[in-house]
């Protein structure tokens, strides 16, 4: 069976929704910006790209019709490369992977750009024309539940106490200001033109100055009784893109790409609505056992922070050490553009690997709506 | 000459002020101020001020965006910015030797054809002009504003004679029709007029009140009555901080005549002098006459005994059983009761020294009243309110008490009289009466109804021909609230104005053009739960405003001040609007746990469907006439009220409430010749779809703690209404399906006990309940 490895990884800075510097740029011209800036970065020869995968959790506005065949040609991407937009919500791009890895490995292609990208200022979270179905809504109000409360289920099912969320978000924001400082972001950021010619090349949303008084501080921003996750748990509304280039192995010592990592195994679950934030656990159940190994085994773990509640609750299930997980921060500090998160992570995972030379990991996230995906990742020796 | 670019000097409060209501004119202005000591940046006065003023409320700014308007400078870098203004308003200390230096720089950097103005309260003109050019002269004079710029409508204008005439008319012209001020030609005396008769009428009534041993509360009370705005006199000094009084005092010392009765009385009494000293200047200090109990837990109001010095609880006071009307007034002012006397010890000496100072500080009556009115916001000018006691009743009580008579009313003849044809007359210095000439582009409702009578009239409406074709709809209940004989009588203007007439105007010239629904009357109806009255009065107004949308010739509103409620609705079923700058309006029925019934959410509704650029999809429109509707948004402006959809792209803005009639009445006559009513609208709505998509929203912000279980539930009573009801988005919905829907949430919600809890609470308080 054909290997598939993760070949490049790129992101655009993460900025926040509405009061960011990426606020006035189109989702699809961000996108274009990122695919391009990792083409030119791997080095890989345009033509050889078989299909853009793109994620994005709410396509539509700007980020509408086949976003992933426009940013094929904003990208100056040969015309014959194909464009497919997939929707996962926040797993989307991470699903744009495993959707190049099932064809890698079939012999439908050997090379394929795996983006995402959610400009949340220009598309609201929900959208423009949200219509539920009237008798879905009554029967199963949870399916349309906002991913908050779903959070404060969570805090409540596993006790999680306010404090203990607050001192999650402050490690996040820790790991993200020295991560920056050492710039470790620097390898896998690129600068993004707006169309005034401003460049943008620094992340928006880390607060490193937030104190555990600032936090204390907050009220509760989805549940006023008795409430206990607020805005600085929460990981912020965001706009940004990331992509990865994934090949075939045999592609890529053939043309001497980089190989940051062998995508071992992949998969996704589903749980209840109401509690989507536990999706994770049983994602990485299934891909482990796919791979034939244990979470021990697993060496550094990229863990999406939709909400400080929701990891923690993950990680009762998944006992991962604190110094496994998310190494460079995560999006309680970075933020979170829903469609872009899977590349993002993935792409960070497959990094770290080779940074710290490490044999296994894991990237995984949860998914409204009450689902779960994750991949593991393994190190080309 | 036009105004098309000004400049103020000065960023303080007033200067800061002022510029902002030039921007509100659509005019650019320069703020200039000095350079602070060892400032990093030069225009930090002026930008702090600025960036001050965005955040005050109310707002000096009629929208937000007005102060892209403003440019900040300071006067060392930016003398040469000034070339561009064409007029220049000095708004620095109040020190002549600082004004006049800066006289002599803006002279030499200025265009030699632009006007340079101060904003002086206290300087003589004379002063200012002290040694400065003959040319000077001829460009320069007071334009005096009063605080706040944008809200108070005076503006006293004292040129020199030798002024250029077109600059004066020029400024004059720019400040009554881009400003709306009401402008007051004033003699170059102290104080020029409304600080002079406000001064005196505050001293003495300060002083009386102490002399009186009364509190605070009755003599605040007392002054009400005859038409002074709620603050009363202490509240108005707490206002304006009672620091201010020594100086303007000491001012009125050193400048006017030994014999002025002001500089009798112009002691400041040892209450005021120890307040200052102790930090209690009024709302800016520690507190005033009035404040708030220090580090109480809840707001507890306090006042001063002006006999101790001590603050107390504060009481309500109210003066029972006695009406605005001109009876109970004299009967007031003749008791024998403390505060009677008091009353009228304040009343005889202010109007007798307004009386007096006829020709010194004006030629007539109508100056001084207008200053009053507008300057003061007193409902009644002093002359207006001598006319409504009676000066025949008025000299006689100044004879019985041994008081002076001034000449001006020693005649005992009524100040103002309106002649055979109905015009208004005003009595002069000489005691001749002289006709009151309205401005070209003025008319005023008031005259209309002094020459002729109302063609069709109930108690709370009336129809009047203005002339040219014109009808005007007047509406003159409380608060000009809505009822049945409002919407019967509206209704019957309809069939007189088809039949006589080429338009109508929905106009009055009342503070605020209508509060809304009367909630009164709806009140006996709900409390014998007669549902079908209720449903009555709805179909009323659903039917009236429907008439007026599709009557057979233009209908414009011409509103002013309050327009909630129903009183927005039927603005939105005008043809056209024509809008005083001031105009507050809002479907704000939420408050009292109920939906718009009179056409509101189908006529706002279609109005967010119709914008332009909206994002498309059915929902956009849906979610922002849900929003606005459901958070009772209320417009802070004519301008913002654009923004909210109440009044259409195409409706005017009228900055002079005087001008506002004239200015509608041109605007149904240009509507005349090629009228059409409008095309029924149909409705396109998602149904149930819809209402869940809302419902998930405020679900949402109720689980959040930013709305309550009740909101909720009239929330999904106005998702109802605007998502069309049990429709679906293919099927067609009339005008009428939409008003039934309308009627359907409304009659729900009115017999749910959460609405009979606000309305209450409404009827009581006057302020929205949120249960």
């Amino acid at each position: 069976m054909n290997n598939v490895v993760i070949a490049g990884y790129a992101r655009s800075p993460f900025t926040p929704a509405g009061k960011g510097e990426l606020a006035r740029v189109r989702p699809d011209d961000l996108a274009a910006q990122v695919v391009k800036a990792l083409i030119d970065k791997c080095g890989v020869a345009p033509n050889a790209i078989e299909d853009l995968i793109l994620g994005c959790a709410f396509p539509e506005g700007e980020q509408g019709l086949n976003l992933a065949r426009l940013v094929v040609q904003l990208a100056e991407l040969p015309i014959s490369v194909a464009g497919m937009t997939v929707n996962r919500f926040c797993g989307s791009s991470m699903q744009a992977i495993h959707i190049a890895a099932g064809a890698i490995q079939m012999n439908a292609g050997e090379v394929f750009v795996c983006a995402g990208v959610e400009s949340m200022s220009r598309v609201p979270m929900g959208g423009f024309n949200t219509l539920p179905h009237p008798g879905l809504y009554k029967k199963h109000p949870e399916a349309y539940m906002s991913m908050g409360e779903t959070a404060e289920n969570l805090a409540r099912r596993y006790s999680i106490a306010r404090r203990d969320q607050e001192s999650f978000a402050l490690v996040s924001q820790r790991k993200t200001q020295h991560a920056r400082q050492n710039g470790d972001f620097a390898d896998e950021t690129v600068p993004i033109l707006t169309h005034r010619g401003e460049r943008i090349d620094q992340d928006g949303c880390p607060r490193p100055d937030s104190t555990a008084q600032d936090l204390a501080d907050l009220k509760p921003a989805f549940l006023q009784e008795n409430g206990s996750v607020t805005a600085a748990t929460s990981s912020p509304l965001t706009d940004g893109a990331a992509a990865v280039l994934v090949c075939s192995e045999t592609y890529a010592d053939a043309h001497g790409l980089p190989k940051l990592a062998r995508i071992k195994s992949i998969a996704v679950s589903a749980c209840q609505p109401e509690i989507m934030g536990i999706g994770p656990v049983a994602a990485t159940h299934k891909a482990l056992q796919r791979a034939g190994l244990s979470l021990e085994d697993i060496d550094l773990v990229e863990l999406n922070e939709a909400f400080a509640a929701q990891a923690l609750a993950v990680l009762q299930e998944l006992p991962i050490p604190t110094d496994k997980l998310n190494l460079d921060g995560g999006a309680i500090a970075l933020g979170h553009p829903l469609g872009a998160t899977g590349a993002r992570i993935t792409g960070k995972a497959a990094s770290l690997l080779h940074r710290e030379r490490k044999r296994y990991a894991l990237a995984t996230q949860c998914i409204g709506g009450g689902q779960g995906i994750a991949t593991i990742l393994e190190a080309v020796s | 000459m036009n105004i098309e670019r000004a400049a103020v000097v000065g960023a303080g409060v007033m200067g800061t002020g002022i510029a902002a209501h030039i921007a509100n004119a659509g005019i650019p202005v320069v703020l200039l101020d000095v350079v602070p000591e060892n400032a990093m940046n030069r225009n930090q006065i002026a930008e702090q001020a600025i960036a001050k003023m965005l955040g005050t409320e109310p707002s000096p700014l009629m929208h937000p965006n007005n102060a892209r308007l403003i440019t900040p400078g300071n006067i060392e870098d930016d003398l040469g910015r000034l070339t561009e203004a064409d007029w220049i308003v000095e708004a620095v200390l109040e020190d002549p030797d600082i004004k006049r230096n800066l006289y002599r720089q803006l002279d030499a950097a200025c265009r030699p054809d632009a006007l340079i103005s101060s904003n002086t309260s206290t300087l003589p003109l004379k002063v200012l002009t002290l040694e400065q050019s003959e040319s000077f002269k001829r460009r320069f004079m007071i334009t005096h504003f009063f605080n706040p710029p944008r809200y108070m409508r005076l503006l006293e204008l004292i040129a020199p004679p030798d002024i250029a005439p077109d600059l004066f008319d020029a400024v004059a012209t720019f400040a009554d029709l881009r400003l709306g001020k009401g402008c007051v030609a004033c003699k170059d005396t102290p104080g020029f007029i409304a600080n002079r008769i406000g001064t005196f009428w505050i001293q003495t009534a300060l002083l009386e009140a102490i002399a009186s041993n009364l509190t605070v509360e009755q003599c605040d009370s007392a002054m009400t009555l005859f038409g002074i705005p709620k603050t009363g006199v202490f509240g108005l000094l707490d206002l304006v901080g009672l620091d201010l009084m020594p100086h303007v005092l000491s001012g009125f010392k050193q400048s006017l005549p030994a014999k002025d009765r002001l500089r009798a009385i112009g002691a400041v009494p040892r209450l005021l002098t120890d307040m200052i000293e102790n930090g209690y200047t009024g709302r800016k200090g520690l507190g005033g006459f009035y404040r708030l109990k220090p580090d109480a837990e809840t707001k507890i109001k306090e006042a001063i005994d002006l006999q101790t010095g001590n603050y107390r609880v504060s009481e309500k006071f109210r003066i029972d059983g006695v009406s605005h009307s001109p009876e109970d007034l004299k009967n007031f002012l003749s008791g024998g009761e403390a505060l009677n006397l008091y009353a009228w010890r304040v009343w005889s000496d202010t109007l007798s020294y307004a009386a007096s100072l006829i020709p010194e500080i004006a030629d007539d009556p109508l100056a001084i009243d207008t200053a009053m009115r507008l300057g003061y916001n007193w409902r009644y000018g002093p002359f207006e309110l001598l006319d409504l006691l009676g000066a025949d009743w008025f000299v006689e009580r100044l004879q019985e008490k041994h008081q002076p008579i001034p000449y001006l009313l020693a005649d005992r003849q009524r100040l103002y009289r309106t002649d055979k044809q109905g015009v208004l007359e005003c009595k002069n210095e000489e005691r001749r009466y002289r006709p009151v000439r309205r401005p070209d582009g003025m008319l005023s409702l008031c005259d209309i109804k002094r020459r002729t009578a109302p063609l069709i009239e109930n108690a709370s409406a009336s129809l009047w021909d203005i002339g040219d074709d014109i009808a005007c709809l007047e509406f003159h209940s409380k608060m000009n609230t809505l009822d049945p004989n409002s919407l019967s009588l509206t209704q019957q203007s309809i069939g007189v104005v088809r039949d006589n007439f080429e338009g109508m105007i929905i106009h009055n010239e009342a503070e605020h053009f209508s509060a809304g629904a009367n909630l009164t009357l709806l009140a006996p109806a709900l409390m014998r739960q007669d549902w079908d009255a209720v449903a009555r009065i709805v179909e009323l107004g659903q039917q009236t405003y429907q008439a007026l949308k599709y009557a057979p010739f233009p209908v414009v509103g011409a509103p002013s001040g309050l327009a909630l409620g129903g009183g927005c609705e039927i603005l939105l079923h005008c043809d056209a609007v024509q809008a005083h700058a001031e105009l507050y309006t809002g479907l704000v029925e939420t408050g009292v746990g109920l939906v718009p019934g009179w056409g509101g959410c189908k006529e706002l509704l279609r109005r967010w469907i119709n914008l332009p650029n909206r994002p498309g999809g059915p929902m956009p429109a849906i979610s922002q006439a849900f929003e606005t509707i459901a958070l009772a948004k209320t417009s802070k402006s004519a301008l913002l009220a654009k923004e909210l959809l109440y009044l259409s792209e195409h409706d005017g803005i009228t900055m002079n409430k005087d001008r506002l009639l004239a200015d509608a009445k041109a605007r149904a006559l240009a509507m005349i010749a090629d009228y059409r009513p409008p095309e029924p609208y149909v409705y396109y709505l998602p149904g149930a779809s819809a209402r869940a998509a809302l419902d998930i929203a405020v679900r949402n912000l109720t689980l959040s703690g930013k709305a309550t279980a009740y909101d909720r539930e009239i929330a999904s009573q106005l998702a109802f209404v605007l998502s069309g009801g049990d429709t679906d988005s293919l099927d067609p919905l009339s005008e009428q399906d939409m008003l039934n829907l309308e009627r359907q949430a409304f009659l729900h919600l009115v017999k749910q006990p959460g609405t009979a809890a606000r309305l209450e609470h409404m009827l009581k308080t006057g302020k929205p309940l949120r249960n």
